[in-house]
């Protein structure tokens, strides 16, 4: 199905999809930076510009989520769904395809209940195209989302890759479709970032990659866990209790594999003791594990450990690094 | 929040226990017998552990002691180590606790079938080892022979000494035990050194022989070592336990992986061919 909308056409879908899910839109900061925030149908949108500075991931898997409550008998209660389920809108690429490594995680027997209270008839809105910083060009997804609208010159062809994104769009103009094999022409030049991860990979899977050149990387490294904490497929947390009277509040908080108790056993045994050692879980999980287990990169290239990292060692540069010492041609 | 219904299970929800007796089995290890409130078995494997709960304390994860031919209850070995196994060692019978659980992959029972036996524990790695003996000593006929290597740091470290007695004391098995040092003013008048000490004049057909290794970490390479000196060289010889850290048991947290599996859910019983070449596994 393809559609096209223009800036009427686009609110008149967000005012309805707004009636049956909790929207959340793209909106620009005072700062500068863009984040998603609840559709009020007044506040403006912001339909361009660089990456949502928070993953979206963090709507189904957020930084505090309650698993459960427990009452001094021992019984247990569990959180219900809320009534109306999420809408993301504004996703580029990246994050749809985190959204979708997560998906697959939580979901692997046993699925975990915490994440698809969240997830569950939850409606995901790509917005890609024109849609970069200065309406620069932004791939196009995979199809993981319901909706995808590619920004093209002063409208959106709206692609329905689900049947309720096809529901929602069905009473909307027909799209161009050449437009959109010109936007698909754009994609195919859009690889470069996805052949580095490629080649670091394969150093990787290829132990080529000597404890020095962690030990330096880690050396530079502040221990602020920005990289795990800012990255949408980092899935790792740890369980916090609270008591309040009669009832104690059992919660997952995002965890840290930077942190140096994050493997530490009781008995002082720690196979991730030492910086070097836990800089290169950081890197070689996403691109060799990950690999291994799931068939994919656990890196989605969105860039934000990248921004993030006050020191310069997100994974891009740690790739870039490894591929310029060890890669092809390199003894 | 609504309690858990059949389509509104969680993952997380703890199962009610009731603690029907407690034992001291050394000055740091207490044993605990536990029975699901709502009548059931647990239904576990040998090698399989339960997320213990204490509400305000989260979960530890704690494997289980005896074996599921035992009906009617279940058995936890537990070292005070922290803060919840602390608050375990302060319970008297008749308390509540939570477990979730069972969890992880059991010792290979099919594997052992018909082999010799040599079933390796150090320190606190008897409490699951237990699990295991207690389930052969009920089919003994099912292995050509078994033995049980035991080894704890002092006299006053060694695990149910009671069942070591009765093990010595068994047909079914010839078992041994050593402690790393014994102060002169101890009573002690057994074996002394290392378990490898207790592994230089063990004799096994080394073709029909499946080893079964659970410890602390620095046991594992001396222990493997030896046994390959042994002859146990092949694929499915040589079994093993793996500890990491466990924060949920069921393959989410993330903070027990090794490369790229799951100790909880992939283990924490491995073959050693399955992990012995993954970086910081052993
Ligand atoms: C599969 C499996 C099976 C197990 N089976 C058993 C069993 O049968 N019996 C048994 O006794 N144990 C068993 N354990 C170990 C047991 O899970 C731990 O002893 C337990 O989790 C400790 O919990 P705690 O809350 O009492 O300790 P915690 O309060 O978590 O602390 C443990 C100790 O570690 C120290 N510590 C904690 N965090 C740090 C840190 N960041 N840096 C430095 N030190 C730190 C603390 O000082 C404390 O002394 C098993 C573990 C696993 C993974
Ligand atoms: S204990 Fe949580 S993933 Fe293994």
């Amino acid at each position: 199905m393809l559609k096209q909308l223009n800036r009427a056409d686009l609110d008149l879908l967000l005012t309805q999809i707004s009636d049956e899910y909790r929207l959340q839109v793209p909106q620009l900061l005072a700062d500068g930076t863009r984040q998603l925030a609840g559709y009020t149908g007044e506040a403006e949108l912001s339909l361009t510009g660089e990456v949502l500075q928070r993953k979206p991931s963090a709507f189904f898997f957020p930084q505090t989520q309650r698993l459960l409550d427990i009452d001094t008998a021992g019984a247990v209660a569990v959180p219900q769904p809320a009534e109306k389920p999420l809408a993301l809108f504004g996703l580029n690429q990246a994050d749809l395809a985190g959204i979708r490594f997560l998906d697959r995680f939580f979901r692997a027997a046993p699925a975990d209940d915490a994440y698809l209270r969240q997830r569950n008839g939850a409606l995901l809105i790509g917005l890609t195209g024109m849609a970069g910083p200065d309406n620069c060009f932004l791939s196009l997804s995979a199809g993981d989302c319901d909706i995808e609208l590619v920004a093209v010159k002063e409208s959106w062809l709206a692609l329905g890759h689900s049947s309720d994104g096809e529901k929602l769009l069905q009473n909307f103009p027909e799209g161009d479709k050449t437009q959109l094999v010109r936007m698909r022409h754009l994609n195919e030049g859009t690889a470069a970032e996805s052949d580095l991860l490629q080649q670091a990979s394969q150093l990787l899977i290829e132990d080529r990659v000597p404890d020095q050149f962690w030990m330096e990387i880690a050396d530079r490294c502040i221990l602020c866990s920005g990289c795990n904490l800012v990255c949408p497929t980092c899935s790792c947390f740890c369980v916090q209790d609270r008591n309040r009277g009669e009832i104690t509040e059992r919660s997952r908080v995002w965890d840290s594999c930077q942190l140096d108790a994050f493997m530490r056993e009781a008995s002082g045994h720690n196979p991730l003791g030492t910086d070097a050692l836990r800089t290169r879980r950081r890197i070689h999980h996403k691109l060799a594990a990950d690999v291994e287990r799931w068939g994919e990169f656990g890196c989605v290239a969105c860039g934000r450990c990248d921004r993030t990292c006050p020191t310069g060692i997100g994974m891009m540069a740690v790739a870039e690094e490894m591929v310029k010492c060890f890669g092809p041609g390199k003894p | 929040m609504h309690p858990p219904t059949v389509d509104n299970q969680s993952i997380y929800a703890p199962r009610s226990c009731r603690l029907l007796a407690v034992s001291k089995l050394t000055p740091q290890e207490k044993l605990f017998r536990l029975r699901l409130e709502d009548g059931r078995e647990l239904n576990h494997q040998p090698g399989q552990f339960v997320q213990v709960s204490i509400p305000g304390l989260t979960e530890a994860p704690i494997s289980i002691a005896s074996s599921p031919t035992c009906k009617g209850y279940f058995e936890l070995g537990v070292r005070k180590a922290g803060l919840l196994t602390g608050a375990l060692h302060q319970l008297q019978p008749g308390a509540q606790i939570g477990i979730r659980g069972p969890f992880g992959r059991p010792f290979q029972l099919e594997a052992l079938l018909g082999k010799q036996l040599l079933l390796l524990a150090g320190g606190c790695g008897l409490a699951p080892l237990r699990s295991l003996i207690q389930y052969c000593q009920k089919q003994s006929s099912a292995y050509s022979a078994v033995q049980i290597l035991y080894g704890a740091r002092s006299p006053q470290d060694l695990l149910f000494k009671d069942d070591l007695e009765d093990w010595q004391l068994s047909t079914n098995f010839n078992c041994r035990y050593t402690v790393d040092q014994a102060p002169a003013s101890s009573c002690y008048d057994g074996e002394t050194g290392l378990l490898t000490r207790l592994l230089a004049d063990v004799q096994v057909e080394a073709d029909n022989c499946c080893a079964v290794l659970v410890g602390p970490p620095p046991m594992y390479q001396p222990v493997i070592s030896a046994l390959h000196r042994m002859g146990l060289n092949g694929p499915q010889q040589i079994m093993l336990s793996l500890e990491r850290q466990m924060r949920c048991g069921v393959g989410k947290c993330g903070h027990c992986t090794i490369d790229h599996l799951y100790c909880c859910s992939d283990g924490p019983i491995f073959w050693l061919e399955e992990v012995e070449h993954l970086r910081g596994a052993l």
